[in-house]
Order: structure tokens, then C-alpha cells, then sequence
């Protein structure tokens, strides 16, 4: 079930009021309820995948529980490793299996000896790189003694599948995730009426922002070769501004649906855009995933102590996988390769901390300084965009080749003054909003209001208004 | 909870009133049309349907009424049948697809009272969603509440807007004093629906193959609206209108539509009776031109009288 579509929005009050009104005297009923909705929004995509669901939940169920009760150090790493073993196993079968069958055929073929492999039709269940990841930090939690295992089979189900965040994260700790369906939820005004403003900006985002952007994203990568450099650069930035409002727009219907149901999820995009390097824009794009990494695999490898060598060898492992996770494609690889670059130099001179405030904090505009560290920044995602988006690494290259050409300063020939209206005002207030958790969050909170009021209500004409008429997938469906 | 809920709904009035606003705002002014947003009315815009569906409110008792898309409306000329006694009209509308023609069949079957109906069928027409048409008719016609069933049907946020839109414009007898010109570039309107473009002749292209797949929707609607003509005992039979051979041609599965019509009734396939010519009858790939129509509604005149 998409967001932006009518069932979801039949769907979402629906269980709103079994939730509040017939189960609300009862933990357990509620979270059974969390559950059973949970399986209906995933099965309305494909029913035949909510075993891999169900299999996945029993499994680090039992060795959770299994952990609990194990002492001896060799036998609790078997069951870490059977649970990594499990969920990598899925996700490398579904995700991966074609990838590496092609590539090794192709390696095979390049030396002469030629293989007879034949790639199999499979289809990537939607989320299984969202709803992996957040199972298996339960298991790593519990092995590390970070977390207790839970002996309440209902709250991990609503844990592992928790609709709001199932199919595209943002990609939950247990520690933060999984005690809040121990705990009785009562209904909160203010967070139930914040929850609604953030699924309102999310959704403008999807369907106004990204939706429209992807209209002309698609047509200029899919005819590069026959646009002009300054048309390809728009297409770049179309692209870029398609992935930002698809991808956050998204965590914020999540994020904001969870409060309607008391639930507290964390932040995963922080107005990545306004950032003044790319250390300050990793720690703002894709949060949960990047803290993710982080925890479980940068710093079991080291992080950024030891040698010079070791802390390249991290960041480079990190950022590959990163983008490895991200597709089966040697584009997302190039990707991940090329933000690792970027990152480098920062690090290794020390300066990859240098900004962990909110730029221009409490001023209307950014300092010279500022504005051109974030156009610099800006310049190079878009840049690195590029391979994300291309159909294969020969697309990506003619696509840059074409764009730095000589017609790169000639004027564009796609230049739909709809969207670039709407570009402006959506950067606008998310710049205005950058201090709080998403765009409209502290915007006319202290407005009476009537005024308060009309502000949403013309976001909501403007979604009307404006809105891609198809019901488009989020991106990160495919991942 | 309780301020929760009425704190909702309150806001929902209010939006619904701030929404309509901006419909009526954005819906007449032609510079802020130029943003293309989502509400998208035409009154007077292509194939004569305000002049046809105001002409059809004073349309009653014929013995043929045509229903079907462009080529309906462009393909039968009532002149030629009116030569022959016969008193017809054209019930279509630019790529008109069986949800609008339901619509137009609950709003008019019973004023018109046809002795026969001859119902177009084009392959396209059960493949389309039907938004274009449906933005015409709203946009021609006065609303009521099929034109709300007609919205959800097709389920569109453009069709919505408009028909909000739509609908304010009717509140305020917007329409009231908005005349067509019968005559408007290369078309000229004729009483009985029908509508003359100036002879022009088709440069033939090479097409693409395509195969004809049906969107559920609108083969869901053809048979209600069979349903609905032989629920009024009205005789129906149906008419494959003349296409250039090289689109006709282009279909791959022409076969597959032929029987599936034939099992619905009485059916006419012109572009296997008929051989006609890609440059000398048409003016583009699927619409006839005077010479083609000429041709076209001799045959099937010919054809209704053999059988009646």
C-alpha cells in the first residue's frame, strides 16, 4: 500500500480508531492490532512475501530468547551468526543473486572460459533491506548486552513489521523502538496534531516535489543523448530534488503516522542540502542508515583510529556498502565510491566535524561563506547523483561526457516554470524550517490560528493543485 | 481525543472552503493557467460539445442516435441520413470512452427516446483512461450527479478539480451567456451533432505496432451501458468506424477484438468492409474526411436498410 493513495488514506483512519477507540484498554490487543495492520498494508503489495516477514520475526525471536539464557561466548556468536546468516541470506538471495551470477559469468568470460549461468526471474520483496537491518540490530543489540531480549512475541512482531516504517524505513534501533510497545501509549494532542503536520509536509513532498520532478528527470535521463549540457545539468538537478522530497517525504509520512499511534520514530533526513561539507551532509541524509553503519560496521572495523591506511580502508568500506545496499548495480558502487572520496580529505584533515550546528542558526540567510560551502557541497551530491540514477555506469559516463560539453552554458531546453515556482517556495520554508525536525515543524506555531490554519490549508491546495496525477512508487521501494 | 477529533473536522471545513476558493481562482484565470495546475476546464475548447450537448436537450424521438468518440461525431453525418428520412444525432465527444458515454446515457436516453442506437466501438476507447473526455463533458454540459459518479469512476485528481470547478460555475450561472461559434478553424458544427472538417488529406506514417489491451474500467462500463440500451428495449448494434489501413494494421490483435465485439451483438467492422484509401479518405490516421464519411455512411445506410 503506497502513502499517497486513497487506500492508504481509507486505511489510516480505519486503524486510527481501532487503535484509540476499541483496543486502547489493552497493550496487548493493541499491539496485536499494530501487527494484523502491519501484515494487510504489506500484503496489499504482494501477500506471498509476508512469510519472509513472519520467518524473519521467528527467527531472531528464538535467538533472542535463545541468547538469553546462553552463557558460553562461543555458542551466543553461533546464534549472532546464524541470525546474520538468516536475514543477509534473504536479502543476498532476492537482492543480490543476479548481480553476482552476471558478474562472475562476465569475469569468467573475460579470461576465456566461458560458464552457462542462467539469472533467475526473482522479485525483490519491497522494504527487505529496511526490515533486515532492523531485525538484525535486535540480534547484535541483545548479543552485545545492550538491550534485554524481549519475551513478548506480539511487540516484536509490531517491532519488526511496524507498518508506518516497514517498507522504506526510517530503519529503527530496538533500544528505541521496541520499548515503546512494552509501555501503554495514551493518546497525546500535541504529538498526535505534530504527527499530522509532518505527514501533511511529507506528502507535499512526495506528490508536489519529487513526483513532479521526476516527470523531467525521466525524460532528460532517459533521452540524455539527445539534450544539450545545460539541459542534462537540470536534469541533474531534477533528480536530485526528486530523490530528496520522494525519499524524505516518505520518513515523514512514517515518522509523523507514528505519532498519530504514540510513537516516537528519529529523525532521518536534516535538511541534507543546507549542508556546508559532505561529513555534515552524511550526518543528514539518510540518518538511520548511516548511524546504522556507523555502529555496526565502522566502528567494529575502527571507525577513524589507527593507521592512515586503516582509516581510508574504513571510510572506503563504509561508503561501498553503503551503496551496495542501495542496488544491485555497479552505478550505486560508483556512487558510494565517489562520496567516499569526497569525504577523504575531510577526515583526514580532521575536519570532519567541524559542523554539527544548524548553519546560519537564528539569521534569515547564510554568510557568503557559508552560502558558498553549501552551493559547493550541493554541486558535488548533484554530481554524484548522477551515477545513482543513471541506468548503468556507460549511461552515467556519456551522461557527464554530454553534460560538460560545449553546450553547457546554452540555455536548457526543459525549463518548466511549475515546477521551478515550486522548487522556490519548497526550498524557501525549508529553509525557514531547518531548526526544527522537518520543514513546516516550528512554522507558524505562533500564529493565531486562523493564519496558522490557512498556511496548511494552502499547502493542501497546493498538493491538489499541484500534485503529480499518477500514483507514482517511492524510490526506495526498490532498495 | 474529543478536541483532537473537533479540532479536525473544524479544519477540514475550513480547508474545503479555502480548496474551493482556490479552484474558482486558479480555474479562471488564464496567467495562473499557464502553471498547468490539476483543475482543467474547456468550455468551447475542441469538437463542439457545448453547442452539441445544449442541442441535445431539445433532441427527442429520433430513429438513430451514434454514440462513441471523435469519430462518432466526425464520422456520421446527419445530413446524409436526413436525406434518407432518417432523424439522427451524434452523441460524442473527443476521444470519448465508455464511462462518458454512460453518463451521457442516464442523463439522456430517456429524453431522446431512440429508436436505434449504433454504438461506435474503437479498440483505443477500451484502452484509455478517459480523463480527457471526461474533462470535456464536464466542462460542456451541466452537472448533476452522474457527473460525480463519473469522477469517482475515473478517479483522477484533474477530473475532481474540474468538476468542483465545474460545479461553482453552475452555482453562479457562469455559462449563462457563453455562445459557440459554430464555425471555428477548419470545423464547422451541423445540426444533429455532426461535425464537417474541410477536406484535407493524410500524409501516412509509419506506425508503430501496438496491441490492443483492455483497461478493466472501460470494458466493465461497455456492458453496463449494453446493458442499460437493452434495458430501455432500444436495438443496438455495433459500428468499428473507417481507420487508416496502416493503423488498422498496426494493431496486432485485431482478430481478438473483432470476436470479443461480435459476442456482444450485432457488429460492423467498416475497416474490413470497406477499402479505403490512407491519403484520399482521411485527414489523419484515424479520422475520416468528407470524401471518407461520404463513403462510410453510404454503406452503413445501405447495410440498415438491407437489415430493416
Amino acid at each position: 500500500m503506497l502513502f499517497n493513495s486513497l487506500d492508504f488514506a481509507l486505511f489510516l483512519p480505519i486503524v486510527f480508531i481501532l487503535y484509540w477507540f476499541v483496543t486502547n484498554k489493552n497493550l496487548k490487543a493493541q499491539n496485536i492490532l499494530i501487527v494484523a495492520a502491519s501484515y494487510v498494508f504489506y500484503g496489499w503489495w504482494d501477500y506471498r512475501f509476508l512469510s519472509l516477514i513472519l520467518f524473519s520475526t521467528l527467527v531472531d525471536f528464538a535467538i533472542g530468547r535463545a541468547l538469553s539464557t546462553q552463557e558460553d561466548p562461543s555458542k551466543r556468536k553461533a546464534l549472532l551468526w546464524t541470525s546474520i546468516l538468516v536475514n543477509l541470506g534473504f536479502l543476498g538471495f532476492f537482492k543480490y543473486y543476479n548481480f553476482f551470477l552476471d558478474n562472475f559469468v562476465s569475469a569468467f568470460s573475460f579470461f576465456g572460459q566461458e560458464i552457462n549461468a542462467n539469472s533467475l526471474n526473482i522479485i525483490l520483496p519491497v522494504g527487505i533491506s529496511f526490515y533486515t537491518f532492523q531485525t538484525l540490530s535486535y540480534s547484535i543489540d541483545v548479543y552485545k548486552r545492550k538491550l534485554e531480549p524481549t519475551k513478548d512475541i506480539f511487540a516484536f512482531a509490531a517491532f519488526v513489521s511496524f507498518f508506518p516504517q516497514l517498507v522504506a524505513g526510517p530503519i529503527e534501533r530496538a533500544t528505541n523502538l521496541l520499548p515503546q510497545f512494552y509501555k501503554k501509549r495514551n493518546f497525546d494532542y500535541s504529538k498526535a496534531v505534530d504527527g499530522l503536520r509532518q505527514i501533511l509536509w511529507g506528502l507535499f513532498k512526495k506528490v508536489v516535489i519529487a513526483d513532479n520532478c521526476a516527470q523531467y528527470a525521466n525524460i532528460i535521463f532517459n533521452n540524455s543523448e539527445d539534450y544539450s549540457g545545460s539541459t542534462l545539468v537540470m536534469g541533474a538537478l531534477f533528480f536530485t530534488f526528486q530523490i530528496y522530497g520522494d525519499f524524505s517525504g516518505y520518513s515523514d509520512i512514517a515518522i509523523g503516522t507514528s505519532r498519530l499511534f504514540g510513537f516516537n520514530l528519529k529523525q532521518n533526513f536534516a535538511f541534507p542540502y543546507f549542508s556546508r561539507d559532505i561529513a555534515e551532509f552524511w550526518r543528514k541524509w539518510h540518518i538511520s542508515l548511516s548511524t546504522w553503519f556507523r555502529d555496526y560496521l565502522y566502528i567494529p572495523l575502527g571507525g577513524s583510529r589507527g593507521s592512515l591506511s586503516k582509516k581510508v580502508r574504513n571510510v572506503f568500506i563504509i561508503f561501498l556498502v553503503s551503496g551496495f545496499w542501495h542496488g544491485a548495480n555497479w552505478t550505486f558502487i560508483i556512487w558510494g565510491a565517489l562520496n567516499a572520496l569526497y569525504f577523504l580529505p575531510i577526515l583526514l584533515t580532521n575536519n570532519n566535524r567541524n559542523h554539527l550546528d544548524v548553519v546560519a542558526k537564528g539569521s534569515y540567510l547564510p554568510s557568503p561563506k557559508e552560502a558558498l560551502q553549501m552551493l559547493l557541497t550541493f554541486g558535488l551530491t548533484v554530481f554524484a547523483w548522477i551515477f545513482f540514477r543513471a541506468m548503468n555506469l556507460e549511461h552515467a559516463l556519456s551522461y557527464i561526457g554530454s553534460m560538460f560539453s560545449s553546450t553547457l552554458f546554452s540555455m536548457p531546453k526543459v525549463l518548466p516554470a511549475k515546477v521551478l515556482v515550486l522548487l522556490v517556495f519548497f526550498m524557501i520554508i525549508e529553509w525557514l524550517g531547518r531548526e526544527g525536525q522537518y520543514g513546516i515543524s516550528n512554522l507558524g506555531l505562533k500564529w493565531k490560528r486562523p493564519f496558522r490554519w490557512a498556511f496548511y490549508a494552502l499547502i493542501i491546495c497546493m498538493i491538489g493543485l499541484f500534485m503529480q496525477t499518477k500514483e507514482t512508487p517511492f524510490i526506495y521501494f526498490q532498495f | 481525543m474529543k478536541k483532537f477529533l473537533q479540532n479536525l473536522l473544524l479544519f477540514l471545513a475550513f480547508t474545503v472552503v479555502c480548496y474551493l476558493c482556490s479552484l474558482f481562482v486558479w480555474g479562471s484565470s488564464y496567467t495562473l493557467g499557464k502553471l498547468k495546475p490539476n483543475v482543467n476546464y474547456q468550455i468551447g475548447y475542441s469538437g463542439h460539445s457545448f453547442t452539441r450537448l445544449k442541442e441535445v436537450k431539445e433532441v427527442h424521438d429520433i430513429d438513430i442516435l451514434f454514440l462513441g468518440s471523435s469519430h462518432t461525431y466526425r464520422g456520421f453525418d446527419t445530413r446524409t441520413f436526413s436525406n434518407q428520412g432518417l432523424k439522427t444525432f451524434n452523441l460524442g465527444s473527443s476521444s470519448q470512452s465508455h464511462i462518458q458515454t454512460q453518463l451521457l446515457l442516464k442523463r439522456y436516453i430517456d429524453s431522446i427516446r431512440p429508436k436505434q442506437i449504433v454504438y461506435e466501438v474503437y479498440p483505443r476507447s477500451f484502452m484509455i483512461d478517459g480523463v480527457e473526455s471526461g474533462l470535456d463533458i464536464i466542462s460542456n454540459d451541466r452537472n448533476d450527479k452522474h457527473s460525480l459518479e463519473m469522477a469517482f469512476n475515473l478517479n483522477h485528481i484533474k477530473t475532481y478539480n474540474t468538476l468542483g470547478y465545474a460545479y461553482m460555475r453552475d452555482v453562479f450561472s457562469l455559462n449563462k451567456s457563453f455562445e459557440e461559434k459554430l464555425q471555428r478553424d477548419m470545423d464547422t458544427y451541423v445540426s444533429g451533432g455532426y461535425v464537417e472538417r474541410q477536406l484535407q488529406y493524410f500524409k501516412p506514417i509509419p506506425l508503430p505496432e501496438l496491441e490492443i489491451e483492455l483497461n478493466d474500467a472501460q470494458w466493465n462500463s461497455f456492458l453496463e451501458n449494453i446493458a442499460l440500451i437493452r434495458e430501455a428495449n432500444i436495438e443496438v448494434i455495433f459500428v468499428y468506424a473507417p481507420i487508416t489501413p496502416s493503423l488498422y494494421d498496426s494493431y496486432t490483435n485485431n482478430d481478438y477484438f473483432n470476436t470479443l465485439m461480435k459476442s456482444q451483438g450485432t457488429y460492423y467492422n467498416f475497416n474490413e468492409i470497406l477499402s479505403m484509401d490512407d491519403s484520399l479518405h482521411f485527414y489523419d490516421s484515424h479520422h475520416l474526411n468528407q470524401k471518407g464519411v461520404d463513403i462510410f455512411n453510404k454503406e452503413l445506410l445501405d447495410i440498415l436498410n438491407k437489415k430493416y
